[in-house]
């Protein structure tokens, strides 16, 4: 047997370990203010990213946060609001939205329809990307040809309607689409052009993307921060109007909003109507809102019984009380919606709010033949404000008519696991129309394959009718979805959609040119500090 | 002792072969689908296939069990699936973050924590004795959560001395650290001054008075040393306690550490990057858990590990 003979005393040692751990907390101070030196002198980056942020307190910077994170630079391969937020900094789009839902040029200098299925845009001349080498039809074709044609990317689901993308001459190309593709702008306003240089290498483009955006990327932290810096030689003239700019990704909405009324962020995003008030009364701090292009909606499982039945969905249509719900959840930051299409949008029309009639839904229920039915209400945790009280005056209200309700509120892993399966009757969900065009909503809810997973709608005439709305013809598009909405609405009471949500920003009042958009984009280019 | 140590290694590496196994299978058992959260709402059922192709999930499980194994072994830890990138490069970045607030509020600990023990069982049952009671015993039982915001708004907001969130410089670590490091600095705390106290109701303390040493030398070097092994086992167990602490304390603080990363994985179901943490902070925790245990030999010399 060996016995331990230490070479140090461990008096000696003990004086050691108090002096070591003393050193190491005055040291950890230290190695934080020399690893911001370093990064102020722009020695190493890389190794220390988030502390680039101190050099950047000048006058001219900008820092937004946002709820949701960031988790891709590749324009083709998410469906994400932060993601299109942040790369329209980086990247341009062919064509623009603005809040009123007007389809303006951006890269394309103009458009036109050649014909049903044909589309030619020509491109804006003298732009150049970031470093330095000129936009040409080429990086439009591998733009749109990218989603278009790879079915491992998330936008091929609606751009793979696209049949071929072809350069005419350096500065137009031809877009051709299988059927008529009439929301095909609106989806392009979501997709940022790229360099066509970057084909075949796209993984390491996207860790240090290249664009003709307003922002060149300067560093990102993943799912955490991304810090820009102005591109001096951006077309737009004026435009950006701050040096560098920095997005932070917070989800927790305390977090976000104590950063804006200490002044350390300039703008934040998705504030709940509870916290209006407090930031009203903060000095130095404005609250922006504006109608949103989101709708709620709850969604039924159409083929689980009772919800098969028209009576019962008529029944919780008619005992829920959306006014209530409006006003006293969302203290007036919301608005009773009138159609699935929120105003705006091409196809909205105003079929009259539902009527609160309780005695009304206790008969139509009565008439169903189903007595006492038990139904699942599923939530996904932490994703719509005030969800979970929502779901709870929701749960009393058709108690009242005598349905019993179930809140499972569930991790949204487990949550789409039940919906995909079938395993529920309601669910509680939204949908935002970021393309500001009503196509891949419908195409994804009221189609049979786009339903499988999610309520089990099935109706051929819809279908026929999603299929008609896609015409070119706008005149014809608005009728489409007019007798869509009236039949998913009136005659089918297919989905309870209770009302359309309001985009709530908060932003310090050097802020100026910021625009509260509808679509939740959080963006810089034309905002000034100071 | 070498041999002690080379078994108690070999244990490790078993024990975190055993926690691999753990971890891999609680996360194919979890329900939740990798590649449905990655996909639009609506995403066809090949898509949704094809996304599970590439992300290994289609293979047979002992087949998945090896391949991360041996990402392990070449050091990559797999392909993150939110977001595309090396987990090892993922974490890696995350990893200064976590360090950085768990070194800061092990120091709070250790030297607040200590000290206000040790005083409070010199001057037992007095206004600080009592008053440390107190601060203790809510130290221990506020919530993370609720204090960190609390500290923001009094701190940031209110006060306006010190930044709300974030990782920019020193000012930055102020808030998270005292968030983290208020229970178990409260735990330290507790547990020096009863150890304290009772080592001071122990002969060979009222024989050191009794020598006529000075009261300091008594408490400082007979009674400090008699009473600090409880005290490093449970500074040793607090790193555990640091590392589960962060999850909460990084997300009220917008930390971009390990523990923030953590909790946005786990709800994206993010196989790779949460492995390489979950592995990692066993690891962790396994090596302080070691050094303790030789720190014993070290602090009383009648302990000897062969």
């Amino acid at each position: 047997m060996r016995t331990y003979r230490s070479r140090v005393s461990r008096r000696d040692f003990l004086g050691r370990a108090a002096a070591v751990v003393g050193g190491v907390s005055v040291g950890l101070m230290g190695l934080q203010a020399s690893a911001a030196g370093v990064s102020a002198a722009g020695l190493d980056e890389s190794s220390v990213p988030r502390l680039a942020a101190v050099t950047q307190q000048s006058g001219s910077s900008v820092v937004a946060s946002m709820a949701e994170r960031l988790l891709t630079m590749d324009p083709a391969n998410h469906i994400s609001i932060a993601a299109t937020t942040v790369q329209r900094h980086i990247y341009d789009p062919l064509v623009d939205v603005t809040s009123d839902s007007r389809i303006v040029p951006a890269l394309a200098e103009s458009w036109e329809i050649l014909d049903d299925l044909t589309w030619r845009f020509r491109l804006r001349q003298g732009v150049t990307f970031h470093d330095g080498t000129p936009l040409t039809s080429a990086d439009v074709v591998y733009s749109l040809a990218r989603p278009a044609t790879d079915t491992k990317l998330q936008k091929n689901s609606v751009l793979g309607d696209i049949s071929s993308v072809e350069p005419e001459g350096a500065n137009s190309v031809i877009v051709r689409s299988r059927s008529p593709f009439g929301s095909l702008l609106g989806h392009l306003t979501m997709l940022g052009i790229m360099p066509a240089s970057a084909a075949g290498r796209e993984d390491a483009f996207f860790q240090a993307p290249v664009g003709t955006g307003p922002f060149k990327l300067t560093s990102w932290t993943l799912g955490e921060e991304v810090q820009l810096a102005a591109n001096t030689n951006y077309w737009v003239s004026g435009s950006p109007k701050v040096s560098s700019a920095t997005f932070r990704f917070i989800p927790e909405v305390s977090t976000r909003a104590a950063g804006l009324r200490t002044g350390e962020i300039d703008i934040i995003d998705r504030i709940p109507a509870d916290m209006v008030s407090t930031l009203q009364n903060s000095p130095g701090v404005q609250v922006l809102t504006r109608p949103s292009v989101e709708t709620q909606q709850w969604v039924f499982q159409l083929q689980n019984p009772p919800l098969d039945n028209l009576m019962v969905r008529k029944a919780i249509s008619m005992a829920i009380d959306r006014a209530t719900i409006v006003n006293e959840f969302h203290l007036g930051y919301a608005e009773t919606a009138v159609s699935p299409i929120p105003p705006g949008l091409v196809g909205h029309v105003n079929l009259g709010a539902k009527v609160y009639d309780p005695s009304g839904a206790r008969e139509m229920l009565r008439q169903s033949g189903v007595s006492n039915p038990s139904l699942d209400f599923i939530l996904m945790k932490g994703v719509y404000t005030k969800q979970l009280e929502i779901a709870e005056a929701v749960q009393a209200m058709l108690g009242e008519i005598g349905i019993t309700l179930t809140i499972k509120e569930l991790e949204r892993a487990a949550a789409i696991e039940l919906r995909a399966a079938g395993n529920y009757h309601m669910f509680y969900s939204g949908w935002a129309h970021m393309p500001h065009d009503p196509d891949w909503y419908f195409g994804s809810w009221f189609t049979a394959k786009g339903a499988a997973i999610l309520t089990r709608y099935n109706n051929p005439v819809v279908e026929q009718l999603i299929v008609d709305a896609r015409s070119t013809n706008n005149a014809v598009r608005q009728q489409k979805y007019e007798q869509i909405q009236r039949i998913v609405w009136d005659e089918e009471e297919a989905t309870i959609w209770p009302y359309y949500s309001t985009a709530v920003y908060g932003a310090r009042d050097r802020v100026s040119g910021y625009e509260a958009r509808p679509d939740y984009y959080v963006l810089l280019n034309n905002v000034m500090v100071g | 002792m070498r041999s002690y140590v080379l078994r108690r290694v070999l244990h490790s590496l078993l024990t975190l072969f055993g926690v691999s196994l753990v971890v891999f299978g609680i996360l194919r058992v979890l329900p939740g689908d990798p590649a449905k959260m990655m996909l639009p709402d609506n995403a066809s059922a090949a898509q949704v296939e094809e996304l599970r192709r590439q992300f290994g999930l289609l293979e047979p499980l002992h087949v998945q069990y090896v391949a991360f194994l041996s990402s392990i072994v070449r050091g990559d830890f797999g392909q993150s699936f939110q977001f595309r990138a090396p987990a090892r490069s993922v974490v890696g970045e995350r990893i200064w973050p976590t360090l950085h607030l768990a070194l800061a509020a092990f120091s709070l600990t250790v030297l607040l924590g200590v000290p206000a023990g040790i005083l409070a069982a010199t001057r037992h049952r007095t206004m600080f004795d009592y008053g440390s009671i107190f601060l203790a015993a809510l130290g221990q039982s506020l919530p993370n959560f609720w204090l960190g915001i609390m500290l923001i708004l009094l701190f940031g907001v209110t006060l306006g001395w010190l930044p709300t969130s974030g990782y920019q410089g020193p000012a930055y670590l102020v808030l998270p650290a005292v968030t983290l490091a208020a229970y178990p600095m409260a735990l330290v705390a507790r547990l020096t001054r009863s150890s304290m106290l009772e080592v001071l109701g122990r002969e060979y303390i009222r024989t050191a008075r009794s020598k006529g040493l000075a009261e300091r030398t008594v408490v400082m070097l007979h009674g400090v040393k008699n009473a600090s092994i409880p005290v490093v086992t449970i500074l040793g167990l607090q790193i555990g306690v640091l590392l589960g602490g962060a999850v909460i304390t990084e997300s009220v603080f917008a930390w971009p550490g390990i523990g923030k990363l953590a909790v946005d994985s786990i709800f994206q179901r993010d196989f790779p990057v949460i492995q390489v943490v979950l592995i990692l902070a066993a690891a962790v925790f396994i090596v302080i858990n070691l050094i303790v245990d030789l720190l014993y030999t070290v602090l009383d010399p009648r302990i000897r590990y062969s």
